[in-house]
């Protein structure tokens, strides 16, 4: 038997495996895992012979044919207690085999899509343009302090009215720095623009609703956030630079 | 008013170029309703689908803009005689695949159907914008969870994920086949 085939022409163990299925002429509906972990190990030796290191992932699944075989020779014992609750390793490595197989053959239409498009080509934005874009980025400020305030109030309006009836009271208390650390990191997961109220999400106390609005005010003078009132006094904020 | 629209927004892909535009933009200028923006659009579509031109207009994940129809691409190799493609390597295809269809999806999922390691792919791909994190799972660890993004459908010709190719469904037929 000659190897003819390079150890990079495979994505994986789930490739190697499927190759040589297709080659051996396996049916994977009804798979021999006997004699798919024989070629399996008798390629990876065949690695190793011409000295290219195996990776770790190949082993395992290795690790797991052989397990396989190991549990069907053993398999009187023990069958009643350990089937009834896990799959069947084969069930599962064919399982695995088919799905891979599917995005392997759907990759396949990607790529003709991938190079499709790189057919075509577009121009930039106009040079112009794109300094208008910037202009508009550069505005720090979009509402008025008046404007902030009157929605500030409206906002704390609405938390009393939302406020649940709670009897247990603990006092926490935060900075004005801490919260600043925890809106930014919080920044990453909220969408470009959101509302005042989203970042109330996690206040219970009227102390944490005005540290947050004191922090908020301290990005957006710093530029981290912009903010602007709409007509319905609601509070929306941009992500900044 | 339907031909000045046209003329419009055909002006307007123009300035716009590669960040192309979106239909909410195109109503917003226009004054009108986001159905009617559509239908101009795909009138300008129509208009750029004639063979006689060498230009089309297309939309990739919601964005229109003005591209070299794919037919003039040999010519523009004759050009530049170092017209390269960028290519992506099998293994970032098949990474991608996954998300497209099983996002959001975790590494260790991915990992799982793929059969190998895929932490530095995960991260060449977010790299170059194909790929985003989207949040975390509520399973153990809180593992990221990833998506395509906007630029993925750009790069696969796509207006939405619904028009990925169908996956082929062998795992179901031919199965319950193995139980008759």
């Amino acid at each position: 038997m000659s190897f003819t085939v390079a150890v990079d022409q495979f994505e994986g163990p789930l490739d190697l495996m499927l190759h040589l299925i297709k080659e051996k002429e396996l049916d994977l509906f009804d798979l021999d895992i006997h004699v798919l972990t024989e070629q399996y190990l008798l390629y990876l030796n065949k690695m190793e012979e011409m000295h290219l290191e195996v990776c770790s992932e190949y082993l395992v699944e290795l690790a797991t044919l052989i397990e396989y075989k190991s549990k069907k020779l053993l398999r009187k014992q023990e069958a009643e207690l350990n089937d009834a609750y896990e799959e069947d390793p084969k069930d599962r490595l064919v399982r695995r085999l088919l799905e891979y197989q599917q995005f392997k053959e759907i990759s396949e239409q990607l790529k003709q899509l991938y190079l499709d498009r790189q057919r075509q080509l577009s121009k930039p934005i106009s040079m112009e343009s794109e300094e208008w874009i910037k202009s508009n980025e550069n505005q720090p400020v979009e509402g008025s302090p008046y404007e902030l305030a009157k929605a500030m109030t409206k906002c704390l309006r609405r938390m009393q009215l939302l406020r649940p009836i709670e009897t247990k009271y603990t006092a926490k208390e935060i900075s004005v720095e801490d919260r600043i650390l925890q809106i930014t990191a919080r920044l990453a997961d909220l969408p470009e623009t959101f509302s005042f109220e989203r970042l109330l999400e996690d206040c219970r106390e009227i102390h944490e609703t005005i540290v947050t609005f004191l922090a908020i005010l301290d990005m957006a003078h710093t530029h981290q956030l912009f903010f602007t009132v709409d007509d319905a006094e609601t509070i929306w904020f941009r992500k900044g630079s | 008013m339907e031909n000045q629209a046209l003329t419009i927004v055909e002006g307007l892909l123009f300035i716009v170029g590669d960040e192309g535009l979106t239909l909410t933009q195109c109503a917003a200028v226009l004054d009108v309703s986001e159905s009617e923006a559509q239908l101009i659009l795909e009138d300008l579509q129509r208009l750029y689908a004639d063979d006689q031109r060498g230009i089309e207009v297309v939309d990739y994940g919601g964005v229109f803009k003005f591209v070299s129809k794919a037919a003039i691409h040999p010519y523009a190799q004759k050009l530049f005689a170092n017209a390269k493609n960028t290519a992506l390597s099998q293994s970032a295809l098949e990474t991608l695949a996954i998300i497209a269809y099983k996002q959001p999806i975790t590494r260790v999922e991915i990992e799982e159907i793929r059969g190998v390691g895929c932490d530095m792919m995960l991260r060449k791909l977010q790299a170059r914008g194909l790929i985003k994190e989207a949040g975390r799972s509520e399973a153990p660890g809180r593992p990221i969870l990833f998506e395509v993004t906007e630029e993925f459908m750009d790069s696969f010709k796509l207006v939405s994920l619904n028009e990925l190719p169908e996956l082929p469904d062998y795992t179901e037929s031919e199965s319950e086949d193995l139980f008759e």
